[in-house]
């Protein structure tokens, strides 16, 4: 399939916030298949456009679609149940629950055994928790995390807790995966794992965006980067592109002499 | 009242190396636990049999409370509101209907859930103080909404409560042990709900409501859902207090009620398990009966007790990590 047919598009988005404006009418469409970089300075509205795609913030302006189908109105949890997730800028993981437990939650919304099941030992409950476990450590093995299932999350290190938010953000199969500064608090050597997990998993059915400061990543994952500045698009292209762009050296890439 | 940030399998404060033991751990206390209290009336004497019964009904109404503040963060000091209505269901379906608890428990349950879920829709957008008050409007309602009601709830009088659960079993003997089953129940639907998807699913929503709704979760159906499991066990601990106590009027679901069920979920850390609960219930029940010899003292040796257990469980942990450093140095 086309990766326009099935992309999440916003148009004319525009967001303020006591008259400053975060988001001045931007057009922007992520595609099925490919991986969108969303690159810019602190407070250049990257995580602002992840709020009003995932519905955390309405946009004042504009429209977002996915499939087609207008999403402005739908709740974040409506989204989640389209498949849209992401991963929080600073980690947002329970401390109460385990890590394979916080990662089950990404996976939640596929089961719907009633509350019955939550309080009885019913055949369809443990089968749910089952499958909801099964799926969660497949998940955690997929990024390298197999054997910290029963940690808590106060046990480890925030690169790790990173990772597990990654896992949380893909486990239920997402159609739509945005992922807010995955690689902040890696180190190198996670890092390149996390590189070739997040190629590993860019099938051409999934609409992957990952806002990043980690500019290695960023030109080496991405097939698409958009660059933001002020609230506004600066550039949009391929990583090549992207990197001759003299307006993109000069305001974010200009200390930057490789 | 602030929000909670207690964990909900360790104490406040514990280092928690490992969870999964720590929970082991606190099951294999509840089980012992349990196969004492089951063989106690046999050991003890009919006073005690119906003060454990109270205490077991008490410790019902500290786990609502303290489900509440595990799962939702928050407060209440108005359960005796939801202890009223399961209390009342089962004191007029036994005088106007001879209907025994078997058949009044389970309305209990539900009407608690009913009025939990009722008083979360209006309230969902509050939280800390201004929910811990909201609730209070609850408990100041209570007595006067019975006694406002005598025709059906025998005004200041109250209601007797006489229909056996079983016949011809010693009625002291049921009280006891249908306090002791219900408390069981309660416990071990806490536990499976801990480790179910809603279980997960709430204690996100706790801590990162963003994040919960990010994944599906939305923060109303958090709420309501937390309210009204809150408000179904308090509807429970009502009814096992009418049942065990085989009386019920509304001097037993004032305002103090309330702070008392919330006293016992303090002293118990907000702990969902027998062990905890009994901890809760007993401070409400046992310790009062325990200082009822000391008079005009009864409530400074009350307020030193509560004292007590408050210090000794915040620094628990440090004792504990402390002796165990000495003798991994010894």
């Amino acid at each position: 399939m086309d990766g326009t047919a099935n992309a999440l598009t916003g148009r004319g988005l525009a967001l303020s916030f006591g008259g400053i404006e975060v988001l001045k009418g931007l057009d922007v469409e992520f595609r099925a298949g490919e991986i969108t970089g969303l690159i810019g300075p602190n407070g250049a509205g990257k995580t602002s456009l992840f709020n009003c795609l995932t519905g955390a913030y309405r946009p004042q302006k504009g429209a977002i679609t996915y499939l087609g189908h207008a999403l402005d109105g739908l709740s974040p949890a409506a989204r989640a149940g389209k498949g849209i997730v992401r991963s929080f800028q600073h980690v947002a993981l329970s401390p109460d629950l385990s890590v394979l437990e916080n990662v089950m939650i990404g996976v939640a919304r596929n089961y719907h055994a009633g509350w019955l099941h939550a309080f009885l030992p019913t055949r369809r409950g443990t089968d749910e928790m089952a499958a909801m476990r099964a799926a969660a450590e497949g998940a955690l093995s997929e990024l390298g995390l197999a054997g910290l299932e029963h940690k808590l999350p106060s046990e480890l290190p925030p690169g790790m807790l990173r990772l597990v938010e990654i896992a949380r953000a893909i486990v239920g199969q997402p159609a739509v995966l945005l992922l807010d500064e995955p690689a902040a608090g890696l180190n190198n050597s996670e890092t390149r794992d996390l590189m070739r997990t997040l190629r590993k998993l860019a099938t051409s059915d999934l609409v992957m965006v990952v806002v990043e400061h980690d500019m290695d990543l960023v030109m080496s994952i991405c097939d698409r980067i958009y660059v933001l500045n002020f609230g506004a698009i600066v550039a949009c292209g391929s990583p090549q592109e992207v990197r001759a762009n003299q307006e993109v050296v000069r305001i974010y890439l200009g200390d930057d002499d490789d | 009242m602030s929000k909670s940030s207690a964990s909900i399998e360790t104490m406040p404060g514990s280092a928690s190396g490992n969870h999964a033991r720590g929970w082991l751990a606190a099951s294999g206390a509840d089980y012992l636990l349990a196969a004492v209290l089951f063989a106690l009336p046999f050991l003890i004497g009919g006073s005690w049999t119906f003060a454990l019964g109270i205490c077991f009904a008490n410790s019902i109404g500290v786990l609502a409370v303290s489900v509440l503040v595990r799962y939702g963060g928050e407060v209440s000091i108005g359960h005796s509101f939801f202890a009223a209505v399961g209390a009342y269901a089962v004191a007029i379906l036994d005088t106007r209907y001879g209907l025994s608890l078997v058949a009044s428990l389970p309305l209990a349950l539900v009407l608690g859930t009913v009025c939990g879920v009722a008083f979360a829709w209006p309230s969902r957008k509050l939280s800390g103080i201004y929910l811990a008050v909201s609730t209070m409007a609850l408990a100041l309602a209570v007595p006067e909404l019975i006694n406002n009601a005598d025709w059906l709830t025998g005004g200041y009088e109250g209601l007797y409560v006489s229909q056996s659960v079983i016949p011809g079993v010693e009625a002291s003997l049921q009280r006891y042990y249908a306090g002791l089953l219900a408390l069981i129940a309660v416990v071990y639907g806490l536990r499976r709900l801990r480790h179910s998807r809603q279980g997960l699913t709430l204690l996100l929503a706790k801590q990162h409501p963003a994040a919960a709704d990010a994944f599906g979760t939305r923060q109303v159906w958090a709420r309501i859902a937390v309210m009204g499991i809150s408000g179904g066990i308090g509807g429970v601990c009502g009814a096992i207090l009418a049942f065990a106590g085989s009386t019920v009027s509304p001097s037993s679901f004032t305002f103090w009620t309330s702070i008392f069920l919330l006293v016992g979920s303090v002293v118990s850390f907000y702990g969902l398990s027998l062990t905890r609960a009994l901890v809760g219930g007993a401070f409400l029940t046992l310790v009062p009966q325990f200082l009822s010899a000391s008079g005009a003292w009864i409530p400074v040796l009350y307020g030193l007790a509560l004292l007590g257990m408050i210090l000794i469980g915040h620094y628990l942990p440090r004792i504990r990590s402390f002796l165990f450093a000495s003798k991994g140095g010894a």
